[in-house]
C-alpha cells in the first residue's frame, strides 16, 4: 500500500438538470423502494408535526380543562400513533439503507462491467488509483445523493410544511411571523454549510498530503539520515501541519457557530412570537398550549433547517461526482468487433504485417511502415532497446490495440474482420513482471482454462515445471498467492503465468521475458516450459536470454519503430552490426551473473559456458 | 516555559506512563484551561438552555395565568432572545476551545511523531513495515483527534446535560423527577450492547470494502492478462461475487440499524408519555403548575434522546484508546541521539579510518561482521568485493554509526567513532546509492536537499554538470524546477543516481560511500557515471561497494569478503599474485570474453 497514494482530487461543477436527471434515474429500477421510503418518511415527519400538536392538546384540553378523560384519551392516542411512527422510521431507515447499498452496488457492476470492455489505450491514459477512485468514493457520494439526500430532503421539507400547516391552524398570525424568519434561516444555513465544506475538503486533502509526507518520511529515512535532513524536514512538515491546523481549526469553529447562529435566528422568531402571543392570549386567540407548540415548532425547526442546507451544499460535489462516473461509463472502446465480426477456429497460420504504422495517443509514431510475414509455427525472438517499439507490435498483434494505418492479417484475413474473443482467447501470454490474482495456486492456474480438470492444472504446471515447488508448499496446489502474488517469489510468478499459459493451449504464444535475474535452477525450469509451448505454437518473444534467442527462428532487431536487422542468429552475428553489440554486451553481462564465484566457488576451468 | 512554547515544544515522551488516562492528560498539555474552560462552557450553555425553558414557565404562570407579572412582555420576549444568545455564545465558544485542544494537541502529536520517526534507529525502521507504521501516524493519530474533539466533549455533554436537567426536574417535583428516569440505565445499556454489535458488523462491513477494493485493483492492473486471456466473464462473475456479497453485508448492518433506532424511539416514547401523564395529573390535581408542567415536558425530551447516543461515543472512545496504545508504541521507542559525542570537532577531518578487530551483530541472531582490520589513509579508494550477504554492505553503514559495532573499534583521524556526533559524522559522509532514494520534490530541492545552508543556482548547476546531468535536466519543460515521481518526470536509473552524485557534490563530504554496481545502466551512461564518480572522489577517502573486478583494479586497496570475514587483503596485483577467490573472479572475466570470442568465431 505504501507507494499507491493517489491524491484525492476535488471537483465541483455547475448545477445541470441533464445530469440530476440521470442520477435520479438510477433509482428507476427501485423505484418501489423509493416510493416506500419517502411515504415512510412523509408518515414520519408528519406524525412528528403532529405530537407537538397532540402535546398542545393536552395542554389545553386536558390540563387546563382539567379533564382526565381527554388527557387519557389523546396520550393513547399519542401513545399508538408513536408505535405506528416506530414502524414507518423501521420502513423508511430499511428502505433507505438498503437502497444505498443497492444503487453502490449497482454502480460498481455497470463501472466494473464497462471497464472490461474499454481498451489498452484507456488504461494507458488512465491512471488505476483515479479509476479505483470512480469505483470506490464517486459511487458512495452519488448513492448518497438519491438515498439519504433525497431522504432528507423530503423529511426536511415534510417537516416544515406540516409544521406549517399547524401553526396556521393554531394561530395564523404567529404562524406568519415565523414564516418571515424561514428564509432568512435557510440563506444563512445554505452559506454556512458551504463554507464548512469547503473547509472540510481542503482538511481532506491536506491529510492526504500529511500521509504522502509520512509515506516518504518512512520509506526515505535512511537518505534523511545520510544527509542528515531531519531539521529542515521537521521545519517543511510542521509548515504543512500547520496549515492543517488552520483548515481543521477552521472547519471546527465554522461548525460550532453554525447551529448557534440558526438559534439565535430562530429566538428572534420566538420573542416574537411570545411577544405577540403574550398580547394575543388576552383576546383568547392563541391558548397556552398553543404558545407550547409554537415554541416546540421553532425550536425544533432548526433540525430540518440544518438538514436541507447539508444537502444543498454536498449537491454539487456529488453531481461532480455523478458526472464523472458517466464519463467513464460513457467512454467508447477504441478496440471493439466491427458488425459483421465472425469468430475464427483458429489463428493458428501465417501471420503478415503489411505496411503497419502505429502511435499512440501522443501522435508521436512508434512504428513506422512496418512489413513482417510470420509462418505458421516459427518464433521470433524481438531484440532491441527499450521504447523501439517491441512491445508494440506484441500489443497490435495481440489485438490490445489496431494499427492505425495498414493491416494485419491472420491465415489471410485481415483480423478486424474477425471477433475479439476468438482471436484473444486463443492467445496466451507472459508478462514480464508476472501478474497473479489473490487467490489459490489453483485458482490462478485454472485461470489459463477453466473447465480444466486438476490433472490437467497438474500435467501443466508440469510442463511448466511449476509443479515441484507448488508441492514444496505447505498446501500446495491450495496455497494463497497473496495479494498480486505477492506472497511468492518472482520466479515463482513467473513459473505459475508460464503454467498458466501452458494450460490455455495457446495457438499464439507472447512473452516478454523479465529481465530480472532469477535462479540458476528456476531459469532452466522456464526455458524448459517454454520450449514446450514453443514447440507447438507461432511464438513472440521480446527476449533478454541469450539462450531464447539462440532458439528463435527469426531474430528481429528493432530500432526506432522500424526493423533494424532480420535474420537468425549465426546470419546476424556474421554480420557484425547492431544485434553483434547487443550479443556480446548481453553475453558477457548474463556470464557474469551466472558464474558469481562467491554462490557455489566454481572452478572456472570447469565452467559449462555456451554449452550449446 | 511560556504557554505558546509549551504548546509547541512539550516533549511527548512524558505521555508514556501506565496509567492511559494520565497519558491522555499529559497530552493535552498547554490546552488544560482551554479543555476545562470547553466543559464549563457547556455547562453554562445547557443552563441557558434549561433556564429557558423556566422562564416559559413565569411566563405561562405568571403573565397567561395569574396576570401578575411584575416584568413586562416584552422584556419576556427579549428575554427569550437573551437566553438564546447566551446558551448560543457558550456553545459555540465550548465548540471553540475543543477544537482548539484536539487541533492543537494533534498537531503536536503529528509533529512529534515525524520527527521520532526520523529518529527511530536503522534498526527498528528494518523490523517495522512502512503501512503499518503510516497507520499509525495517520489513522491512529487521527482517532485521537476525534476522542478530544467528539467523543470526550460528547460524552461530557450528555452528562451535563443530564445533571442540569435532573436537577431541575428535581426543583419542579422530586417523585415525577425520579419517575421520568426510569428507562435510563436500560437505553444505556442497550445502546452499549447494540453499538458494540454494530461496529463488529461495520468491521466486516469494511473487510469486504477491503476485499473490492483489492479485487478491482488488481484486474485493473492486470489487464493485459485478462485480456490475453479473454476472461473479461470471469472477471465479472468474480467482482459480481464479492460487490454481492458487500451489499449483503451493508443490509445486514442496516438492518440492525433500522431494528435499533425504532424500538428505541417506542422505549424512549413510552417513557416520555409515563413522564407526560403522570406530570398532567399533578398540574391537574396542583401539585405542580401549569407552567411547571411546561417546563417539565420541555426538559424531559433533552433528557432522554441524548442517552441513546452514548452508547455510540463510549463503543467510539474504547476505539480511540487502542489507537492511543498504538501511537504510544511509536512513542516509547528510544530516539537515536544525533549530538552526543565527546569528541573535539577539527576543523578539517582528513578521513584516516582504522578497523581494529571490528565485529557487529543484531540484537539477536549470528555475527553479520567478524575480525575486520585494517587501515585506510586519507584520500585512499577502497574496494569491497563479495556476494550479496556478505557484509560489504553492513561494513559502510558502520561508518556513519547507522548501526554501532558491537565489538572492536573504529578510530577515525585517531578518534573513537563512538565519540563522534552522529550529526557531525553524518554531515562528513555522502552516500551514493546503485538505485538512490529520490523524493518527490523538484530536482532542484533534490540536489540541495542535503545542505542546510542557502544554495545559490549556479552551485547547483556547476554540480549538476560535474555529475553529466545537467544537459538532462535542461532538456525537461520546467528544467530545474520540475518534479521527480508521479506528477513530474519519471527518472532513469542512471539519471537518478547522477542527480544523487550532484547531491552527494554539493554536500563536500570527506568520506565517500559508493555502491557501484551498475548492471542495469546502459553503456554510455555508464561511463559518464564513471567520469562523474571520478570527479566525486576526487581528495576524498572513498569506500566503492563493488560486484565487478574492472571498476576498482586501481583502488589503493581491495578487500575481499566472504560471510562478514575478509578472505582477502591487498592491491590488485598483489591479489592476482596470490591467488584465491580473488583471481578466480578475474579469471572468469577473462574467460567470457575468451569464449564470446570462440563463440562468435563458432557460427
Amino acid at each position: 500500500m505504501s507507494d499507491d497514494y493517489f491524491e484525492e482530487e476535488d471537483f465541483q461543477t455547475k448545477f445541470s438538470g441533464h445530469t440530476l436527471r440521470r442520477i435520479l434515474s438510477l433509482t428507476r429500477p427501485h423505484i418501489k423502494w423509493v416510493i416506500g421510503f419517502l411515504v415512510a418518511i412523509a408518515v414520519v415527519s408528519a406524525l412528528d408535526s403532529y405530537f407537538t400538536f397532540l402535546s398542545k392538546r393536552v395542554i389545553d384540553e386536558g390540563i387546563v380543562a382539567k379533564n382526565v378523560v381527554a388527557l387519557r384519551q389523546i396520550l393513547t392516542t399519542y401513545g399508538l400513533l408513536l408505535v405506528v411512527q416506530a414502524g414507518f422510521v423501521f420502513v423508511f431507515i430499511y428502505l433507505a439503507s438498503v437502497l444505498g447499498e443497492r444503487i453502490r452496488y449497482d454502480l460498481r457492476k455497470t463501472l466494473f462491467n464497462h471497464l472490461q470492455k474499454l481498451s489498452l489505450s484507456y488504461y494507458s491514459r488512465t491512471p488505476v488509483g483515479w479509476i479505483m477512485s470512480r469505483v470506490t468514493s464517486d459511487t458512495e457520494r452519488v448513492s448518497e445523493l438519491v438515498t439519504w439526500g433525497l431522504l432528507d430532503m423530503t423529511w426536511g421539507f415534510m417537516n416544515i410544511i406540516t409544521a406549517m400547516i399547524f401553526m396556521l391552524i393554531i394561530s395564523w398570525k404567529l404562524a406568519l411571523i415565523v414564516f418571515i424568519a424561514l428564509p432568512i434561516l435557510f440563506v444563512v444555513a445554505i452559506q454556512f454549510r458551504k463554507r464548512i465544506l469547503t473547509q472540510f475538503r481542503l482538511v481532506r486533502k491536506l491529510n492526504s498530503k500529511i500521509t504522502g509526507a509520512f509515506n516518504e518520511n518512512i520509506t526515505g529515512v535512511r537518505v534523511i539520515k545520510a544527509l542528515v535532513r531531519e531539521k529542515g524536514n521537521l521545519t517543511e512538515f510542521s509548515v504543512l501541519t500547520g496549515d492543517m491546523y488552520k483548515a481543521s481549526y477552521r472547519a471546527a469553529w465554522l461548525s460550532a457557530l453554525f447551529l448557534p447562529t440558526v438559534q439565535i435566528i430562530s429566538a428572534f422568531a420566538l420573542g416574537a412570537v411570545v411577544w405577540v402571543g403574550g398580547l394575543q392570549s388576552d383576546f383568547g386567540i392563541i391558548t397556552i398550549g398553543g404558545i407550547q407548540a409554537f415554541i416546540s415548532y421553532v425550536t425544533f425547526m432548526l433540525w430540518p433547517i440544518q438538514d436541507i442546507a447539508r444537502v444543498f451544499a454536498e449537491m454539487q460535489h456529488s453531481m461532480a461526482s455523478a458526472e464523472r462516473i458517466f464519463s467513464l461509463v460513457d467512454s467508447v472502446p477504441e478496440v471493439k468487433d466491427r458488425e459483421d465480426a465472425f469468430p475464427t477456429n483458429t489463428i493458428f497460420g501465417d501471420i503478415e504485417f503489411e505496411h503497419v504504422s502505429f502511435s499512440y495517443e501522443d501522435n508521436v509514431p512508434v512504428l513506422e511502415d512496418l512489413s513482417l510475414k510470420i509462418r505458421k509455427g516459427e518464433t521470433i525472438a524481438l531484440v532491441g532497446p527499450t521504447g523501439g517499439g517491441k512491445t508494440t507490435i506484441v500489443n497490435l498483434l495481440c489485438r490490445f490495440y489496431e494499427p492505425k494505418q495498414g493491416v494485419i492479417r491472420i491465415n489471410g484475413t485481415d483480423y478486424t474482420k474477425l471477433s475479439l474473443h476468438s482471436i484473444q482467447s486463443k492467445i496466451g501470454i507472459v508478462l514480464q513482471t508476472p501478474h497473479l490474482f489473490s487467490g489459490t495456486i489453483r485458482e490462478n492456474l485454472r485461470y489459463g482454462r477453466l473447465d480444466a480438470t486438476d490433472a490437467e492444472i497438474e500435467e501443466a504446471a508440469k510442463v511448466a515445471g511449476a509443479h515441484n515447488f507448488i508441492l514444496k508448499m505447505p498446501k500446495n496446489y491450495e496455497e494463497q498467492v497473496g495479494e498480486g502474488g505477492n506472497l511468492l517469489s518472482v520466479g515463482q510468478k513467473q513459473l505459475i503465468s508460464l503454467a498458466r499459459a501452458v494450460l490455455a493451449k495457446p495457438e499464439i504464444f507472447v512473452m516478454d521475458e523479465a529481465t530480472s535475474s532469477v535462479d540458476t535452477l528456476t531459469e532452466a525450469l522456464i526455458q524448459k516450459g517454454m520450449d514446450v509451448l514453443m514447440k507447438q505454437t507461432t511464438s513472440f518473444v521480446i527476449a533478454h536470454r541469450l539462450s531464447t534467442i539462440k532458439r528463435a527462428n527469426r531474430i528481429l532487431v528493432i530500432e526506432n519503430g522500424r526493423i533494424a536487422e532480420m535474420g537468425s542468429h549465426s546470419e546476424l552475428l556474421k554480420k557484425g552490426g547492431k544485434y553483434y553489440r547487443l550479443y556480446t554486451k548481453q553475453f558477457r553481462a548474463q556470464m557474469e551473473q551466472e558464474f558469481d564465484p562467491f554462490a557455489d566457488k566454481i572452478n572456472p576451468q570447469t565452467l559449462p559456458l555456451a554449452g550449446d | 516555559m511560556s504557554t505558546s512554547q509549551i504548546r509547541i515544544n512539550y516533549d511527548l515522551n512524558q505521555v508514556v506512563v501506565k496509567n492511559k488516562i494520565k497519558g491522555l492528560w499529559r497530552l493535552m498539555t498547554g490546552y488544560h484551561w482551554h479543555y476545562g474552560g470547553a466543559a464549563l462552557s457547556l455547562g453554562i450553555s445547557a443552563a441557558a438552555k434549561t433556564t429557558t425553558y423556566l422562564l416559559i414557565r413565569y411566563f405561562v404562570d405568571q403573565y397567561l395565568l395569574a396576570k401578575s407579572s411584575t416584568v413586562s412582555l416584552p422584556l419576556v420576549a427579549a428575554g427569550f432572545v437573551m437566553l438564546a444568545v447566551v446558551e448560543g455564545s457558550f456553545a459555540f465558544l465550548s465548540g471553540r476551545l475543543a477544537a482548539e485542544t484536539a487541533e492543537g494537541t494533534t498537531r503536536r502529536l503529528r509533529n512529534y511523531i515525524y520527527d521520532h520517526l526520523q529518529h527511530l534507529t536503522f534498526t527498528y525502521h528494518d523490523k517495522m513495515q512502512t503501512g503499518e507504521l503510516i497507520q499509525r501516524s495517520t489513522s491512529d493519530v487521527d482517532a485521537l483527534r476525534r476522542f478530544f474533539a467528539d467523543q470526550a466533549i460528547g460524552i461530557g455533554r450528555i452528562f451535563i446535560l443530564f445533571i442540569i436537567n435532573f436537577g431541575m426536574l428535581l426543583s419542579i417535583n422530586v417523585r415525577l423527577a425520579f419517575l421520568s428516569i426510569i428507562v435510563v440505565p436500560i437505553v444505556v445499556l442497550t445502546s452499549i450492547w447494540f453499538f458494540k454489535r454494530v461496529s463488529k458488523a461495520y468491521e466486516k462491513y469494511q473487510e469486504q470494502d477491503a476485499v473490492i477494493s483489492t479485487t478491482l485493483q488488481e484486474n485493473l492492473s492486470g489487464v493485459r492478462v485478462v485480456k490475453a486471456f479473454a476472461r473479461q466473464e470471469y472477471e465479472i462473475n468474480k467482482f459480481e461475487k464479492e460487490n454481492w456479497d458487500k451489499y449483503l453485508r451493508g443490509k445486514k448492518l442496516n438492518l440492525m440499524h433500522s431494528l435499533f433506532w425504532p424500538i428505541s424511539d417506542i422505549v424512549c416514547g413510552a417513557q416520555m408519555l409515563t413522564g407526560y401523564f403522570i406530570g398532567a395529573l399533578f398540574a391537574i390535581n396542583g401539585t405542580i403548575s401549569i407552567g411547571s408542567y411546561l417546563a417539565y415536558a420541555g426538559i424531559l425530551v433533552w433528557i432522554i434522546w441524548p442517552l441513546r447516543n452514548l452508547g455510540r461515543l463510549i463503543v467510539q472512545l474504547s476505539t480511540g484508546m487502542v489507537s492511543f496504545g498504538r501511537v504510544l508504541e511509536i512513542i516509547k521507542q528510544n530516539r537515536e541521539p544525533l549530538d552526543n559525542g565527546s569528541a573535539s570537532i577539527p576543523d578539517r577531518l582528513k578521513g584516516e579510518i582504522r578497523f581494529e578487530n571490528v565485529g557487529f551483530q543484531y540484537d539477536e541472531g549470528e555475527k553479520v561482521l567478524e575480525e575486520i582490520n585494517f587501515v585506510v589513509k586519507p584520500g585512499q579508494v577502497i574496494a569491497l568485493l563479495g556476494s550479496t550477504g556478505s557484509g560489504k554492505t553492513s561494513l559502510v553503514n558502520l561508518l556513519p554509526r547507522f548501526y554501532e559495532y558491537t565489538s572492536g573499534r573504529i578510530l577515525l583521524d585517531g578518534v573513537e567513532l563512538k565519540d563522534y556526533p552522529r550529526r557531525y559524522l553524518r554531515s562528513q559522509i555522502g552516500i551514493v546509492e546503485q538505485e538512490p532514494f529520490l523524493f518527490s520534490r523538484s530536482i532542484r530541492e533534490n540536489i540541495t536537499y542535503g545542505v542546510e545552508k542557502k544554495v545559490e543556482q549556479h552551485e547547483i548547476e556547476e554540480a549538476a554538470s560535474a555529475s553529466a546531468v545537467h544537459d538532462v535536466i535542461n532538456s525537461f519543460t520546467e528544467k530545474y524546477k520540475t518534479l521527480v515521481g508521479e506528477k513530474g518526470v519519471t527518472l532513469s536509473g542512471g539519471q537518478k543516481q547522477r542527480v544523487a552524485i550532484a547531491r552527494t557534490l554539493l554536500k563536500d563530504p570527506r568520506i565517500l560511500i559508493l555502491d557501484d554496481s551498475t548492471s542495469s545502466v546502459d553503456t554510455e551512461t555508464e561511463s559518464e557515471i564513471r567520469d562523474a564518480l571520478t570527479r566525486l572522489m576526487q581528495d576524498r577517502t572513498t569506500f566503492i561497494i563493488a560486484h565487478r573486478i574492472q571498476s576498482i583494479m586501481d583502488a589503493d586497496q581491495i578487500l575481499v569478503m566472504d560471510k562478514g570475514r575478509i578472505v582477502q587483503h591487498g592491491k590488485h596485483q598483489e591479489l592476482m599474485a596470490e591467488g584465491g577467490i580473488y583471481r578466480e573472479i578475474y579469471e572468469i572475466q577473462t574467460r567470457i570474453e575468451q569464449e564470446l570470442v570462440k563463440e562468435i568465431a563458432n557460427v
